[in-house]
């Protein structure tokens, strides 16, 4: 008896042991919001949830997963009848990741397709300075989200520049919420960090249905010593072509960055796509479309920011329409193991 | 006889768990003996932060307030997101987490 007790008491301080060397605790993150948009004479609401899950297993692997929950609000007839809602559940990635050595890691599972870099970088909610995607942004990331395997890293990373890379290949799934399209592409950015500039190419290749070639190059500009970002996509396939591109300056330099007036940071973006041939299941606008947006960010203490922007949107053989926006975003993490207090 | 077995393993595995904590102890104490230089580690953190503004905060700000247990994971999960080198994730993490 004594012995099983012993024995017992071993179990769990070797596993007290392990738990204290295991430095490395999973993490929720991610953001939550609530948005209002009015376009025309349509309004419509979605409160949005985009839960992050990190889980490092030893010193090379990682398990990492984004979903986003959002409802969607609207009157029944657009712009008239009784408002009702439908709930919108997405698992945006779910990859096992392995740090293979200082430049290259392996990716496996459902993954955010990286064309251009509004899906990779800018897409999530809490970091998107307009509400919505640019309407271009659905030219060769094939829905979004891939199912396959992926290779990335730094090729090269030094003090004068910076190569980065990802590719991937990606299989066809029709399994419900996890449906991905068959094709393989990758990009590549050359990132100068004494100006703070990166532009980058970037490819994919439709390996089903109508078989065809997506290119893309892009460009992300934040001067050292200013508060500005400029950020940018061009992107071309079979269906049409067009690009964004947007600017934020933060006003921090009048008064700090936690003033009333630094927390301030208006944005301007402006977008345009060509539409060239309709081809079904494209996710882009089946008509050209144009469309400046000027907005306001206002970021308040403890991670919540406030969104409002105004745009124009000029759509060929259609009526122009003002897109009235606002949002609130809150941007949380918090440790999924007890432990040491921030 | 199966309870001689059972204490023998159980203090042994205890004689372990203690040998393992020790040797942690060491190896952590060493280590912050040879970080402690403050001014190589206000030049790590000083290169973390630029590690930091060149890479992560092209998109987004630095996280208000984070513990360093949560920083590890936090710039682990950037090492993938943002193509991050291992060197630049060391330097990064120095910087949130000092």
């Amino acid at each position: 008896m004594v012995g099983r007790v012993l024995l017992a008491l071993t179990l769990i301080l070797c596993g007290l042991s392990t738990a204290r060397a295991q430095s490395d605790i999973p993490i929720l993150s991610g953001g939550a919001g609530f948005f209002s948009a009015t376009q025309g004479n349509n309004t419509f609401f979605q409160p949005v949830v985009a839960p992050v899950l990190v889980v490092p297993f030893g010193e090379k692997w990682l398990v990492e997963s984004r979903a986003d929950l959002r409802g969607f609000i609207s009157r029944e007839n657009g712009s008239t009848g009784p408002y009702q809602g439908q709930f919108l559940s997405t698992l945006e990635y779910l990859q096992l990741d392995y740090n293979a050595n200082s430049h290259l890691t392996i990716t496996a599972g459902r993954f955010l397709t990286p064309f251009g870099i509004f899906n990779e970088r800018i897409s999530a909610i809490w970091i998107n300075k307009f509400q919505d995607a640019p309407a271009m942004a659905a030219i060769g990331i094939a829905g979004g989200y891939s199912n396959g395997f992926m290779l990335r890293g730094a090729l090269v990373s030094n003090d004068r520049y910076v190569v980065n890379y990802a590719t991937y290949f990606s299989t066809l799934s029709t399994v419900n919420k996890l449906e991905s399209e068959r094709t393989f592409g990758g990009r590549l950015g050359v990132f100068i960090p004494s100006v703070g500039l990166e532009v980058g190419t970037s490819y994919q290749r439709k390996l089903q249905d109508q078989r065809m070639n997506s290119f893309g190059a892009h460009l992300s500009w934040t001067p050292s010593g200013l508060p500005l970002e400029v950020k940018g996509e061009w992107a071309h396939s079979l269906s049409g072509h067009g690009y964004w591109i947007q600017g934020g300056y933060r006003l921090s330099q009048l008064g700090g960055p936690n003033s009333a007036i630094g927390r301030l940071e208006p944005v301007f973006r402006m977008q345009q796509f060509f539409r060239s041939r309709l081809i079904a299941g494209d996710s882009l606008p089946s008509t050209n479309v144009h469309r400046p947006e000027f907005g306001l960010n206002y970021y308040l203490p403890h991670e919540v920011r406030l969104n409002t922007s105004y745009g124009r949107q000029f759509i060929a053989q259609s009526t122009d329409v003002n897109v009235w926006e606002f949002g609130i975003t809150y941007r949380f993490l918090f440790p999924l193991l007890p432990g040491e207090s921030k | 006889m199966r309870h001689r077995i059972f204490v023998a393993v159980a203090l042994i595995c205890l004689w372990g768990t203690f040998v393992v904590a020790v040797a942690q102890t060491v190896a952590k104490s060493s280590q912050k003996d040879s970080k402690s230089d403050p001014a190589a580690t206000k030049t790590s953190q000083t290169e973390g932060e630029k590690r930091f503004q060149a890479n992560c905060g092209r998109c987004h700000n630095p996280p208000e307030s984070i513990s360093p247990r949560e920083a590890r994971a936090v710039v682990r999960h950037m090492r993938v997101r943002a193509m991050l080198s291992a060197e630049d994730e060391q330097l990064i993490l120095k910087f949130l987490a000092p």
